[in-house]
């Protein structure tokens, strides 16, 4: 009984000596790695006030290549970065990259004047400085924006990581928002003031006061005319009534190559159209007007008889001729259409 | 033939003409009723239908003051407050008179024909208002191209039962008393027109049209120097009566004093009454003073006005535009910030095919017909000049709006082709011996020009010292003749003698423009006919499609589904369905919804996208707290139907995350290449979502296990469906199209619905699930 006993404390006492132990030896080894983390912060307090410096020269940009991006990246880091993956040269021929280029700097300009800049940083990796990266996140379209938040933070959905040009656009605002709602800081979006835009606003304005007071009994002459009027009137009608509202609302191709037979400028289905379709429909329908105009409004003038026999047929022939390409035009677009006139 | 008898003639021949035309316009619609049977065909009409029972079973003050407590679940609907009752009334009104003269008529078919028999009547005024326009031959044209003109048929034929039916009419109607109150000065005339805007108020939201187009005339006018006691009493009564008449919509309310759509309207009633007065002032006072005067009065109406619309439009006394009106204007404004406005299929911009779908021929002659009205260019010609080129504006972004684009392009085409028939069936005789005015193609003479010169740089400029003396002599030679119309079209009489027209001499010129332009009017016969058979007389809630041998297959599967949600459920079962079906369902079925076809509350609807867009436990909580006892949806896999759900799913869950935006997300749904897809490929997200579930549900099993194929996405589906355990399948119908499912009521036991499914199903829980408890 007492042996057992005994051997009882005596492992009790060894096994409080080895948490004893244990504890000291932790503190030891946290004292120790002490060294090398304030090492670590110092690292990263030069890598931050070096981004910083780098954003502040380039507007708030800083422009990346690979080796720069993997440094840049390089955890742990307790700040967040966005990266635009942009081909901007002109050999790409990019437009969007061109379009959002402005936008993207106008943000980061904003940026880099709030007090709280080294939380976030704005960077720009172009395709030519940095295919393997490009390559790393499997981009095959540029632009392409992603946020990479601070390792600290805790990373909420990692799908929406990539901003959505396709939804959202690629204006600055949505952008900003994006960003907000991504990272939790709030990011001001700041437009320069247009003073190009007021510029020549303010000369257009001069320069149309100067030519109406200059010119005001011509320009009377035209405001009042009804030729004038009725020009704009009909050109309007014309460009409604070929659908060109449609093409400003949902921009279609201008036209696409010709293949296997199918003609490039008329688009396939009912509801869908191309720029350059709708413009030959504009003239079609202009042809057709003209003709009926030229009938009534020309015809009965020519007092010559032979003249006037001419001229009712060539308006007769032009309005048949073109009314059957018209409806030859539409059985393209609604190959069910029954009708025909000239052609078949 | 003397002239006597061939006015005789003409005098029998007219309104035989017209009946005639009534008569085709009529029976061009009734190829959806012929075919089918005499139902309401649509799903909107479901509703005016609804109310219009109502209206004449419980009568005029209880329809006034109904709250509809079986839409809109848990939130209810003033109808009342929220309709144009315009429609509804006409027919009780209908029915309730039929009824006194003992026809006994029910009210469904007097609803069903209500569109058709208007129908005949806008043919009528668009005879009324070409024949002020040119005279009766062009306006007889007019009555049959738009009797017969698809893009007004498309909203009017038989069982259509929907505002814009009776709405052309009177916008057509209206329009023709506002031309004939402009051209006679009488404040009759004035009247009338404000009593017919009344009704047009109370039947369509479309009157907005009428508020803008008829200031605009006005205001027009006035540039041109063309004010006139006529136009000052005309447009003063029309505006004074019209406005407190539209008022008394509840609907409209205070909405004619407060919101910009009504702005035009007041602000050319004041500038006229202004105008009135400067013109009274300036009889008594000397010109030098009144020059003063006027100085000093524009300033200070300057001044005071845009003070005062400055201070009422910051402190909300004025509203901004409304949504769906400033759609209309900024057309990437919808697409950004109201899904609700984009996902409308009416609301989508119009190709150039639906123009010339819609009007044919007409199209092209439209044109020509508005170049007349400017040769003319006398006041009611203004007029349409700019109906024609808004109308062609508004109809360009809106596929909609069509049918207000539709008469204008109807009687300026008929203005057209009548004068073309003019020139080339004319004897020579009859052109040396008469001078009509109508083929009168002067240019005006300079002295005409001088006077709308004048005003128009008065209003433009009116501080200028040259503008304003010129305007003085305009004024003053204005007010020495007491008729400048008279004045003025004598001025254009003597120019048209200046230059010459000749008669067509051959007649092989004249047979070939007549026989070619008599084809052409058969041609656009065939056309209508063919549209209007073709593609606006299907039914949406009956569809019937052709099969190998020929035969007509019909597919009633929606009424098949209401029919048993009538029977099989009880009295106050709510129903949960995506928007569309609201109204039908409502109608039909006689349940409760939770949202329908009168979108007004994006929220609610938002709610319903989500329950469709999120997993079965998240979609439960919204359905438990929403009492709701089925749900509806539509399935076009199995027999190709393209209209459903599924395909209406990124709509539902766009507007879904435009409220939720952390719940619901619309990238989720798609595949890491950006498609659109139901079959193995389909994201997780999308194969969780309720709305996914209930329409793949045992889809597989109808093909026996293997190659199931969706047939409207073309897509093979996987051999092993989605299973449901918050809901159980109620109802599918014959062909697939509507299933319905029943919500589950909380377990007895308490356990989670998906260990209690598991459990029936004879499965062994697992150990884990068993652990936890």
């Amino acid at each position: 009984m007492a042996v057992i006993s005994r051997t009882l404390l005596l492992t009790l006492l060894l096994a409080l000596v080895a948490l004893l132990s244990a504890s000291s030896s932790s503190t030891s080894s946290l004292f120790a790695q002490a060294q090398p983390q304030n090492d670590n912060e110092a690292l990263l307090q030069k890598k931050v006030s070096r981004l910083e410096a780098k954003a502040a020269k380039n507007k708030g940009v800083i422009q990346l290549d690979s080796l720069a991006f993997e440094d840049v990246m390089a955890k742990p880091r307790n700040y967040s970065m966005v990266v635009l993956f942009t081909a901007i040269s002109p050999e790409f021929n990019c437009v969007p990259c061109l379009n959002f280029d402005p936008e993207y700097k106008m943000v980061a300009a904003g940026w880099s004047k709030l007090a709280n800049k080294s939380q976030l940083f704005f960077s720009i990796l172009d395709f030519k400085a940095g295919q393997a990266i490009f390559q790393k996140f499997g981009m095959n379209s540029a632009p392409s924006v992603l946020y990479f938040p601070s390792s600290s933070s805790i990373s909420g959905d990692p799908s929406q990581d990539r901003y959505d040009f396709g939804k959202s656009g690629f204006q600055a605002e949505p952008f900003a928002a994006w960003l907000q709602a991504r990272s939790g800081i709030r990011v001001p979006v700041q437009r320069p003031f247009d003073f190009m835009g007021l510029a020549v606003k303010v000369l257009g304005t001069f320069t149309a006061v100067l030519a109406v007071t200059l010119f005001a009994r011509k320009g009377r002459k035209i405001f009042t005319s009804k030729y004038f009027w009725s020009t704009i009137s009909m050109i309007i009608i014309f460009v409604m009534i070929s659908g060109h509202m449609w093409n400003q609302i949902r921009n279609p191709p201008y036209s696409m190559p010709t293949q296997q037979g199918r003609s490039g400028f008329i688009a396939s289905g009912f509801q869908n159209q191309f720029g350059l379709e709708t413009q030959i429909i504009a003239v079609l329908y202009s042809l057709l007007t003209g003709a009926t105009i030229g009938l009534i409004a020309v015809v009965p003038r020519i007092e010559n008889t032979v003249g006037q026999r001419a001229a009712v047929w060539v308006c007769m022939g032009m309005f048949t001729l073109v009314f059957s390409i018209l409806i030859q035009v539409f059985k393209l677009k609604n190959p069910g259409y029954p009708f025909t006139l000239m052609f078949r | 033939m003397s002239t006597e008898s061939s006015s005789t003639v003409a005098r029998v021949l007219k309104p035989t003409i017209l009946i005639l035309i009534a008569i085709v316009a009529i029976s061009s619609r009734l190829f959806s009723i012929i075919r089918f049977e005499s139902v309401i065909h649509e799903f909107d009409p479901w509703f005016n239908y609804r109310t219009t029972q109502h209206l004449v079973k419980n009568g005029f003050y209880d329809f006034w003051n109904w709250f509809d407590e079986k839409s809109w679940y848990p939130l209810g609907r003033v109808v009342g407050g929220t309709v144009y009752p315009g429609i509804m009334v006409t027919s009780a009104l209908i029915h309730n008179v039929l009824h006194f003269f003992n026809f006994p008529v029910d009210i469904r078919n007097v609803c069903v024909f209500l569109a058709p028999m208007f129908s005949g009547l806008t043919a009528f005024s668009a005879y009324l208002l070409t024949k002020e326009l040119k005279d009766s031959s062009a306006g007889l044209l007019a009555a049959a191209f738009l009797g017969v003109a698809p893009g007004y048929i498309s909203r009017s034929v038989a069982g259509s039962y929907d505002n814009e039916g009776i709405a052309i009419f009177l916008l057509v109607f209206t329009f023709y008393l506002w031309i004939k109150a402009v051209k006679t000065g009488s404040a009759f005339f004035g009247l009338l027109t404000a009593l017919f805007y009344f009704y047009m108020v109370s039947a369509w939201g479309g009157y907005v049209f009428i508020t803008n187009l008829v200031p605009l005339h006005a205001f027009t006018l006035l540039l041109m120097g063309r004010y006139s006691n006529r136009l000052y009493v005309s447009y003063s009564t029309f505006y004074a009566v019209g406005t407190l008449l539209s008022m008394q919509i509840p609907f409209v309310g205070f909405q004619p004093t407060r919101t910009s759509e009504h702005m035009a309207a007041l602000g050319v009633f004041g500038l006229l009454q202004l105008y009135a007065f400067a013109e009274l002032v300036r009889g008594y006072i000397p010109p030098k003073q009144f020059r003063t005067l006027l100085k000093g009065g524009v300033a200070a109406v300057a001044v005071i006005a845009s003070f005062g619309l400055t201070i009422l439009s910051f402190s909300g006394v004025i509203a901004p535009f409304t949504g769906r009106f400033y759609s209309l204007y900024d057309t990437g404004y919808a697409k950004i910030h109201i899904p609700i406005i984009a996902s409308v299929s009416e609301h989508q911009p119009t190709a150039w095919t639906s123009f010339f779908f819609d009007l044919q021929m007409l199209i092209f002659l439209f044109p020509a017909g508005v170049y007349l009205c400017f040769k003319e260019l006398k006041d009611e010609h203004v007029f349409i000049i700019l109906y024609s080129v808004f109308a062609s504006y508004f109809a360009g972004v809106m596929v909609r709006l069509m049918l207000t684009l539709t008469p204008v392009v109807c009687v300026s085409a008929a203005i057209a082709y009548s004068t073309l028939l003019d020139t080339y069936l004319e004897t020579s005789e009859h052109v040396l011996a008469s001078t009509k005015p109508v083929i009168v193609a002067a240019p005006p003479a300079p002295a005409v020009i001088e006077a709308p010169t004048a005003a128009t740089s008065e209003a433009k400029a009116a501080g200028k010292k040259a503008a304003a003396k010129a305007a003085a002599a305009a004024a003053a030679a204005a007010a020495k003749s007491t008729d400048a119309d008279a004045k003025a079209q004598a001025k254009s009489a003597v120019a048209s003698g200046e230059k010459k027209r000749f008669p067509i001499f051959n007649l092989d010129s004249r047979l070939l423009v007549i026989l070619q332009l008599t084809w052409f009017l058969f041609m656009f016969a065939w056309h209508c006919t063919y549209v209007t058979s073709g593609s606006y007389s299907s039914p949406s809630i009956v569809l019937a499609s052709r099969q190998h041998d020929g035969s007509q297959m019909i597919i009633d599967d929606f009424r098949e589904a209401y029919y048993w949600l009538r029977k099989n459920t009880k009295e106050d079962a709510k129903v949960m369905s995506w928007w569309d079906y609201g109204y039908q369902m409502a109608g039909m079925a006689n349940v409760t919804t939770l949202v329908d076809n009168n979108t007004w509350n994006n929220t609610h609807i938002a709610t319903v996208g989500k329950a469709m867009s999120t997993s079965e436990e998240v979609s439960y909580k919204v359905l438990r707290q929403h009492d709701v006892d089925y749900v509806l949806i539509l399935f076009g896999g199995v027999i190709g139907y393209s209209g459903d759900d599924i395909n209406k799913f990124l709509w539902m869950i766009r507007i879904a995350e435009g409220v939720y935006p952390n719940e619901v997300k619309e990238t989720n749904f798609f595949t890491p290449r950006g498609e659109y897809k139901v079959d193995h490929d389909a994201t997780k997200t999308m194969r969780e979502s309720l709305m996914y579930k209930m329409s793949y549900y045992r889809f597989a099993e109808l093909y026996g296990g293997g190659n199931a194929v969706d047939h409207v996405r073309n897509a093979r589906m996987p051999a092993e469906g989605p299973t449901l355990s918050v809901l159980e399948e109620a109802y599918t119908t014959e062909n697939w199209l509507v299933r319905i499912y029943k919500v589950k009521d909380l377990d007895n036991l308490g356990r989670d619905l998906k260990d209690s499914t598991a459990f029936d199903k004879g499965r062994v829980r697992k150990v884990s699930s068993l652990k936890k408890k």
